[in-house]
């Protein structure tokens, strides 16, 4: 802090607003030891949400309040009311905050009141009547927010809040232009960090989960190239649980058979894979020269292979599952032991 | 013994803070020479708990002055897990600072003139439970029951969520918050929870956790008539989490009374779920601690969020274990077996490594100036001391539905009080019954000396709290002790 600001009670436009303190008649137990500048700013914000002003001035304050402590709930919810009552210009909201969304990202509140600007921004676009809010088209508004977007992610590739913001962003707007370029975005966050889960989540939120759009009826095709997508980046680094979550996801989605993929994962189970180098097969990319072997996650995907072929197969998943209890994977013991005896359950009553 | 996580010769930021962070517990682990780490310095976190608690907090919890009921909720049930309670004086102050966070309109606040809010009410509600009792100043009849269920309902959304406040975000952390308080205080109705399980069911992702929540998708109508919603794609909104994970199951568990009446029957997948739960679990390297999300660290406040979920699994099939007969027990346990397994069923809650858990907690998850943390480096904080010490609490107590509690339950329920609804003896017997399982006692790592408080599987209180405050509020008599 270079110099402290001037406090309320000494600036003549707030002599009109009697500050509210926190605490009037308790002695309050475990209390924050609060610094002058904010004890002020929550008084004066308490005094003025008592007498439920909304007004120009209320802005500011809130913005004080929201700048010293993002996570205030309640200043950011007095204050979006106010800018609604006051029929603020939202584009301009929209820019004030894009500075305070890129500086504290990791709060809820930061996120949740750009959603709020944009449910009004649309609602005003649609009605023509919002010609005061936004000079600008759904998609350009939602465009700049995805650029916006990106760069947060840049800085926390993870952030879940921007993630998840970025995810209902695309649904609410739901315009084509939009979907069509996030798998470009996904690639080359995946590009960043193949172990990155937020990202892996995306893509499978943006190929399968929002119904299908133009240019992708043909699901068949969809489905080959997530394939291959996928398995290429199992080749890569092959001890990545968020790559064998996807393709266990999709494959789960579309109701198909593990075993489909037997081939391409059985190479990941052994420790000296016997793979021709010479033979580039796209469908089933082997190991990368790198790669530590046996992939736990490769086991395990076998095992349910064998599992889901039933009969005497169940018997050949069990020794696999005990190989991971045993070796591959012993914090787990108990939980292979518990598909063990779920396995040898389902052969008994079989038999 | 310890193996470094396979980078595959393919290294990325997710691998290089991986590393980093290994490197770093490594140093944690107990050696031969070294002085015995296994011990819970009980009376350091204490300590730390206790000087929050009476000189304040610092000036870095400015941050969390929108959350002041959890600072004391934190606190108190740091200490009740501690086996500490409060002097008579300090217990006032606590009861009246509670109160002044409630709103005239209904709900508690994150502070005195805070709008209310789901996640300040869950706190504030429970922290009662722990301090308050029945009668004047004792704060429990000072809770308007009343304005409180308004305000819910008044938080109600088309697709069965809620927003934490008005015009706030929808997420299930919400939902947990709203679903435990309803509970306690017995204001839960079906028409409150109408469509809600629909909304968490679609918060499970394809890798099993649970997500903050979901995007309805609505068919727009030509009239004035509201929209209809879609039953799908109602896509979850983020990827599976731990803490998502725990307030939607634990939602769950609560809603299964009115899941089993409903016409639809709402379905999670239990068996993807269970998958996901155990691959949270960090490897022997990483001490056996949990992380939030698929290649992400270690994070000693989810030894509670994913650690805490096992018990609710016993919970999520809970009906089942009611009706089944013991003779049915006894003989599935007689399979012919291999010798690396033993003879004993594996139940749904004992499919992760506790002791490593322990571990964890106890090298790394202990400050040396006391309280717990996130992973060293890191100072404690109050939030990782609760979580931290709840996680040792449910890797040393295996807390089960218990039938033969609830058979009691349901033999004492008193008929005659106020307002009797089918759900009201449900919902609570169901909730009373959680009790430690006889018989099958977990390792307290370190010795008994290390043993801390059991914790409610649902509502992260103590089964004396849960009792005292629900007993009031369903106008019951006082059950028996457990054994």
């Amino acid at each position: 802090m270079s110099s402290s600001p001037i406090p309320y009670a000494e600036q003549p436009e707030w002599a009109d607003v009697v500050p509210l303190p926190q605490y009037e008649s308790i002695d309050p137990l475990a209390p924050i030891l609060y610094t002058n500048e904010y004890k002020d700013a929550t008084d004066y914000l308490r005094g003025i949400v008592k007498v439920g002003e909304k007004s120009q001035r209320v802005l500011k304050l809130t913005e004080h309040v929201i700048r010293l402590n993002p996570a205030h709930y309640s200043a950011w919810q007095y204050r979006c009311e106010t800018l609604l009552a006051i029929k603020a210009p939202l584009d301009v909201e929209l820019k004030l905050m894009d500075e305070i969304a890129i500086k504290h990202m990791k709060t809820y509140q930061v996120w949740h009141h750009r959603r709020l600007l944009m449910t009004h921004l649309l609602r005003s676009t649609e009605t023509d009547k919002g010609l005061q809010t936004s000079s600008r088209s759904p998609a350009q508004i939602a465009t700049s927010e995805l650029t916006l977007i990106a760069r947060t992610l840049a800085e926390d590739s993870k952030n879940y809040h921007t993630w998840s913001y970025r995810q209902w962003l695309l649904a609410f707007f739901s315009d084509d232009s939009l979907w069509e370029r996030e798998l470009d975005f996904v690639d080359s966050m995946l590009n960043l960090d193949v172990r990155n889960n937020s990202a892996w989540h995306h893509r499978f939120f943006v190929v399968f989960q929002n119904g299908v759009r133009e240019g992708e009826e043909d699901r068949d095709r969809i489905l080959r190239r997530e394939l291959i997508y996928v398995k290429q980046n199992i080749s890569l680094a092959p001890n990545n649980a968020s790559a064998w979550n996807y393709v266990r996801g999709i494959l789960d989605f579309n109701k198909l058979p593990y075993s489909t993929l037997a081939p391409f994962v059985q190479p990941y189970t052994v420790s000296h894979p016997d793979t021709l180098d010479d033979l580039v097969d796209l469908e089933n990319p082997p190991p990368s020269r790198g790669a530590q072997l046996p992939c736990p996650a490769a086991i395990e995907f076998l095992a349910d292979v064998y599992e889901r072929e039933g009969g005497d197969s169940v018997l050949k998943a069990t020794e696999l599952w005990k190989t991971l209890g045993n070796e591959h994977d012993t914090i787990r013991k108990r939980y292979w032991e518990f598909r063990v005896k779920e396995g040898l359950r389902t052969i008994q009553a079989q038999s | 013994m310890a193996i470094p996580t396979p980078v595959d010769s393919y290294p990325s930021p997710t691998s290089k803070s991986q590393s980093e962070t290994e490197e770093i517990l490594l140093t944690h682990l107990p050696t031969d020479s070294g002085p015995s780490t296994s011990q819970l310095q009980k009376n350091s976190h204490l300590q730390f708990v206790a000087r929050n608690l009476i000189q304040g907090f610092p000036v870095r919890y400015i941050s969390q002055d929108a959350s002041q009921p959890w600072l004391l909720f934190w606190t108190l049930q740091s200490l009740s897990m501690l086996q500490v309670v409060l002097d008579p004086n300090n217990r006032q102050r606590a009861i009246d600072t509670l109160l002044a966070f409630q709103h005239p309109e209904g709900g508690f606040g994150g502070g005195p003139g805070q709008m209310p809010h789901l996640l300040p009410t869950y706190a504030a509600v429970c922290a009662l439970a722990i301090v308050g009792k029945p009668g004047e100043k004792g704060g429990w009849d000072a809770i308007d029951r009343q304005k409180m269920y308004d305000f819910f309902k008044s938080l109600k959304q088309p697709d069965g969520s809620f927003t934490v406040s008005r015009n706030g975000e929808v997420d299930v952390r919400g939902i947990y918050c709203l679903l435990s308080v309803a509970t306690l205080l017995n204001i839960i109705t079906p028409e409150l929870v109408e469509g809600t399980p629909e909304f968490l069911a679609s918060c499970q992702t394809y890798e099993g956790g649970f997500a903050s929540a979901s995007f309805p998708y609505f068919v727009p109508e030509p009239s004035h008539s509201a929209p209809t919603l879609l039953s799908s794609p109602r896509p979850p909104l983020g990827e599976a989490h731990g803490g998502y994970t725990f307030c939607a199951v634990a939602s769950w568990v609560l809603l299964k009374p009115f899941i089993e009446h409903s016409p639809s029957k709402p379905l999670i997948n239990t068996r993807l779920l269970t998958r996901w739960l155990v691959q949270m679990q960090g490897v022997p390297i990483e001490l056996g601690g949990f992380k939030g999300r698929t290649n992400k660290l270690v994070d000693g406040c989810y030894a509670w969020w994913v650690g805490g979920c096992f018990a609710l699994l016993r919970g999520l099939d809970e009906e089942a274990a009611y009706h089944k007969d013991d003779h049915e027990v006894s003989t599935n346990a007689n399979e012919k077996d291999e010798d690396w397994v033993d003879d004993e069923e594996i139940e749904i809650d004992d499919v992760w490594n506790p002791t490593a858990l322990q571990e964890y907690l106890l090298y790394a998850g202990q400050h040396p100036a006391g309280g717990l943390r996130d992973k060293p480096p890191k100072p404690a904080d109050a939030y990782h001391t609760v979580y931290c010490l709840a996680g040792l609490s449910t890797a040393q107590h295996r807390m089960n539905p218990d039938r033969t509690r609830r058979k009691v339950l349901e033999a004492l329920w008193d008929e005659k009080s106020e307002n009797q609804t089918w759900w009201m003896k449900e919902v609570y017997t169901r909730s009373m019954s959680w009790s430690e399982a006889i018989g099958k006692k977990r390792t307290v790592l370190g010795g008994e000396g290390n043993r801390v408080n059991a914790t409610h599987p649902i509502f992260n209180l103590t089964t004396t709290h849960t009792e005292g405050i629900m007993t009031h509020f369903y106008q019951q008599p006082t059950p028996p002790k457990r054994q």
